[in-house]
């Protein structure tokens, strides 16, 4: 029977203290019991094998043991499914940005250069891990707060039906959008064609600023880009709804858009800098730091303008679908933000 | 419609809705046992020979549950030369289980009125 009290002991050790004493005389009690019936059945006394038996049958200690103690969790079923979606944020908003940021430092500031590869991914993953982990831990410890005290508060309870969100239309430009984005174009076209056609940015007695020539022929395709993004906006508003031809159109002038912007990165844009009273050494300096950095960012424009073009390549996907997607408003903050 | 259950989904799928329909029922049972009273030993004996097997590591922490709801009364006494806890239904529980059979045979007169109508 020393199989007995080790069994017992086993479950006696994941359970409260003042409880565990009571518990275990009662399980003791059972289990005797139940071994003095299978020893009347079969008419001797139990082996080994026997008690061995009566025990597996019973469940591993821990198992036993967790039946008597209360259900407890860390994030109770009302409060997960925020829990989740606030995660997926956290990680999106977040932990993503995060790791571009690292990529772009370790790109380009000399003193955060990577020794070798290895360094480098090395030294990525890590940081990775952390921001993974405090971000995990951080929303996770709030919600358990949350879930503790605030929950009891009846917080969840306290909502009104007409706060629900609208309904959402599959594929519906909203107005606001169109409106916004008309009167934006609409201003950096004027101030486009007003200040930026020519070459020479600026031509005062104190200051020139001299573009290279290529400027010419951006500058130009900038305005017919904006002139045909007004019109789609001027549809989009009358017809507040994407269709396959629109979405094509959007499609074309964001990739014409954004690859011009990753030329002109690569051009050496800036020609000719003259302050008055700084040395032309000086000038020279500042030419080439733009232009060097231009460059630099030409990786960053790819990648911003990938994204924009798969979100409009999507589009078109799901209005052929007839479905709504809800990051399709990405895409216009992106233009109108590099736009302006 | 899919319809793409698989057979072991499909047993493990039974098995959760049997042992949620018996949770309730094992409780009234329990409770409608222990009008006499029992050790947990020949309660788990009493229920099985009336064709509810239950196992033991279900039915302690129950009886410590509905014990802590005071809808039972347990007392530690010697029998047989050994210490035995014997649990019975207390004034509580007595007029809860009422309750509980009124409710019960509500429910199975209407599941019983749904099964002939289909």
């Amino acid at each position: 029977m020393e199989l007995i009290e080790r069994y017992l002991q086993a479950v006696g050790f994941w359970l409260p203290k003042a409880q565990r004493q009571d518990i275990l005389d009662e399980l003791s009690e059972d289990i005797r019991s139940q071994a003095e019936d299978k020893e009347s059945e079969l008419g001797r006394k139990l082996t080994d094998a026997d008690v061995e038996g009566i025990l597996k049958q019973r469940g591993s200690p821990i198992m036993v043991a967790n039946r008597y103690l209360p259900q407890r969790h860390l994030i109770g079923p009302v409060l997960f499914p925020i829990y989740r979606l606030v995660l997926k944020m956290a990680f999106l908003f977040y932990a993503i940005p995060w790791l571009a940021v690292w990529l772009c430092i370790s790109s380009y500031i000399p003193s955060y250069h990577a020794q070798t590869p290895g360094d480098f991914i090395v030294g990525a993953l890590h940081g990775l891990w952390m921001v993974v982990l405090y971000t995990f831990a951080s929303v996770t410890f709030g919600f358990a707060v949350l879930e503790k005290y605030a929950l009891k508060s009846g917080f969840l309870e306290k909502w009104n039906p007409r706060n629900l969100p609208a309904l959402r239309a599959a594929n519906r430009i909203k107005r606001s959008n169109s409106i916004t984005e008309i009167v934006a174009l609409v201003v950096t076209c004027i101030w486009w064609v007003s200040f930026m056609l020519s070459p020479v940015m600026v031509n005062r007695p104190d200051v020139r600023i001299v573009l290279a020539p290529a400027w010419r022929y951006y500058s130009w395709w900038i305005v017919a880009l904006i002139a045909v993004t007004i019109a789609t906006s001027f549809l989009n508003l009358l017809r507040p709804y994407w269709t396959c031809f629109r979405a094509g159109m959007r499609l074309a002038t964001d990739s014409i858009g954004w690859g011009m912007f990753a030329w002109l990165c690569k051009t050496n844009i800036v020609a000719e800098i003259a302050v008055r009273n700084v040395s032309p050494e000086k000038t020279l300096q500042i030419t080439n730091a733009i232009n060097f950095w231009m460059e630099r960012s030409f990786p960053i424009i790819v990648v911003i303008g990938v994204i924009i073009v798969a979100i409009d390549v999507y589009r078109i996907f799901r209005v052929k679908e007839g479905v709504s997607f809800p990051l399709f408003g990405l895409a216009s903050i992106c233009r109108i933000s590099i736009t302006l | 419609m899919k319809n793409s259950t698989k057979p072991e989904e499909s047993g493990a799928l039974y098995e959760n809705l049997r042992l949620e329909l018996r949770r309730g029922c094992l409780i009234v049972a329990v409770l409608a046992q222990l009008k006499t009273e029992r050790y947990g030993y020949t309660l788990r004996k009493a229920l099985a020979d009336d064709g509810l097997e239950i196992d033991e590591s279900t039915l302690y922490p129950l009886l410590r549950r509905l014990e802590t709801q005071g809808l039972l009364v347990s007392e530690w006494r010697e029998e047989d030369k050994r210490n035995k806890r014997f649990y019975k239904l207390s004034p509580e529980g007595k007029r809860i289980l009422k309750q509980l059979l009124e409710e019960w045979r509500s429910i199975n007169a209407s599941l019983e009125q749904i099964l002939h109508e289909e």
